[in-house]
């Protein structure tokens, strides 16, 4: 076993054959498995190093996406406002605490979590943040059912949050039900963690408009700790058309003309008959992959199916769609 | 697709738990992927029931392949599809039977590309035995090995048992800082928790 272990060439494949012609243990070959891990671990630390994506590469990441005119102009207003702050820093000057907790506002599926999933690469970049992840969580991750159980449970995705962003969606729900509710106590419990963790923690509050403002309202001390507040509209019909082309055109699919008209009347429908519940982003999903599913089954008893057949969405494939 | 690969020695109960958490995910069917050493596969589809009677045996070694199951996790808004492995019991020392260590050497190719590992042990067995000589050198170096990955948790199975509680201290003050979950694979205890911790992982 010594022996095998300073030879630095083994592979895993000399492992597992080793432990096939029963040479070592399993446990042995465990113990060649992690020193491999380790080379790897550090071979992948380096290459890391380069992968990293750069800050203009993030920006333009953020700038392919399609609509959301206000929140990119507030993250570009965040950015310069960061470095300008770090600058005056080094030039000794007063300098403005960076307070980025932020509120998102806006209907479901209007871009909150991928702006904010942005948002922590762009941190990370600028050394604001130590990893820029994401943690999503809702009432449910926070609040717990018995008296001390909400705190530890939110304490447990603070710290899992620590070093990037804890977004916590349709915030509101947590002062939903009223004094007794536990809610409060997570709020009080986040708000405690702003404090501690005030360098290395970002809270971002979501949910629909309506219902943000009343829950800020209604907790008045809150709002002042949340400077950064975004509001995400509707996406125009063109704009989720817009969307639609992108999706179909990654997994290498195209609407045809009529079905680019036929898919704006749907839209154009839904969003007359129920004003602010539409799905936005998140329908023009659902509705193009019903639809590649119905060109499916249109297509699979067709004899001679040629590649234009294979990659253009006809209006009848989005017929059955209209349910969603 | 993320994959899930469920690891442990002999009869800890890693068949079961792969059946009866297909179960609680919502399976009324499962479809198993059988896939051998050399390469070669099959699929079976069985009620829950069926994959209870045929897929698992008190004997040890009654797995001698992959068998893959695909199941949903609910995630974020929605739910991701992944593949849960489970895999021929693993053991201290050298096995007598080629097979047995071709399968073994199977499941440790397994583990090293798996990107969730979920390693049972026994814990009704510790307090009787002492828990250095139930878990012998394999569990503390699979415990080491998965530590080093991302997504790795240690089950404490058998937790229906009266002993197990007992086992599961032991567990714990053994390996503290290894992120343990008591389960009761038969009665599907502690499933909830493991579904969450999957849920993070992927």
């Amino acid at each position: 076993m010594s022996n095998i272990k300073n030879n630095s060439l083994i592979n895993y494949k000399e492992v597992l054959d080793m432990l096939e012609r029963g040479q070592i243990t399993t446990a042995e070959a465990f113990v060649l498995f992690r020193e491999l891990e380790e080379e790897q671990v550090l071979l992948r630390l380096e290459k890391n190093e380069e992968k990293l994506m750069s800050l203009d590469e993030i920006t333009r990441e953020l700038d392919s996406l399609i609509g959301l005119d206000k929140a990119k102009k507030l993250v570009k207003e965040i950015k310069a406002f960061v470095e300008i702050q770090k600058k005056r820093e080094e030039e000794k000057l007063n300098t403005e605490p960076i307070v980025l907790h932020m509120i998102f506002r806006g209907n479901p599926g209007t871009g909150k979590t991928t702006v904010a999933r942005i948002l922590g690469k762009i941190f990370k970049e600028m050394g604001i943040l130590e990893k820029g992840h994401l943690i999503e969580v809702e009432r449910a991750d926070l609040v717990g059912e018995f008296i001390g159980h909400t705190a530890q449970k939110t304490r447990d995705q603070i710290r899992k949050a620590l070093g990037g962003i804890l977004f916590i969606d349709e915030a509101y729900s947590l002062a939903r039900g009223g004094e007794k509710d536990f809610g409060k106590e997570a709020i009080d419990t986040l708000v405690k963690a702003m404090e501690d963790y005030k360098d290395n923690l970002i809270l971002i509050l979501a949910g629909y408009q309506k219902e943000m403002e009343e829950f800020l309202n209604t907790n008045p001390g809150l709002r002042s700790r949340f400077p950064i507040q975004i509001d995400f509209e509707d996406y125009s019909i063109d704009e989720l058309i817009k969307i639609s082309k992108l999706m179909l055109e990654k997994r290498e699919y195209k609407l045809s003309k009529g079905a680019e008209k036929k898919l704006r009347k749907i839209l154009e429908q839904k969003r007359f008959k129920n004003q602010d519940k539409v799905g936005n982003a998140r329908l023009v999903r659902n509705l193009i992959e019903k639809a590649i599913r119905m060109q499916a089954v249109r297509l699979v008893n067709k004899k001679n199916v040629s590649r234009q057949d294979l990659i253009y969405i006809q209006d009848g494939d989005l017929v059955g769609v209209d349910e969603i | 697709m993320t994959r899930c690969i469920i690891i442990g020695k002999t009869n800890v109960g890693k068949t079961l738990f792969t059946i009866n958490f297909a179960e609680f995910l919502g399976l009324k069917k499962i479809n198993v992927v059988l896939e051998y050493h050399d390469g070669s596969q099959h699929s079976r589809s069985y009620t829950i029931r069926e994959a209870r009677t045929y897929l698992t045996d008190p004997l040890p070694h009654k797995t001698l392949c992959l068998q893959i199951v695909t199941v949903n996790i609910p995630k974020g808004k929605g739910k991701k599809k992944i593949k849960l492995i489970d895999t021929s019991g693993l053991i201290n020392g050298i096995h007598p039977d080629e097979n047995i260590r071709k399968a073994i050497s199977q499941t440790l190719a397994n583990v090293r590309t798996a990107d969730l590992i979920l390693h049972i042990v026994d814990a009704a067995v510790i307090p009787k035995n002492g828990i250095v000589e139930t878990l012998g050198e394999i569990d503390y170096q699979i415990a080491q090995f998965g530590q080093m990955k991302y997504g790795y948790a240690l089950l404490a199975n058998k937790m229906d048992l009266p002993e197990a509680e007992r086992g599961l201290d032991k567990l714990r003050e053994e390996f503290k800082g290894i992120y343990i979950i008591p389960v009761s694979a038969l009665h599907k205890q502690g499933f909830n928790e493991v579904k969450k911790f999957v849920s993070r992982n992927i």
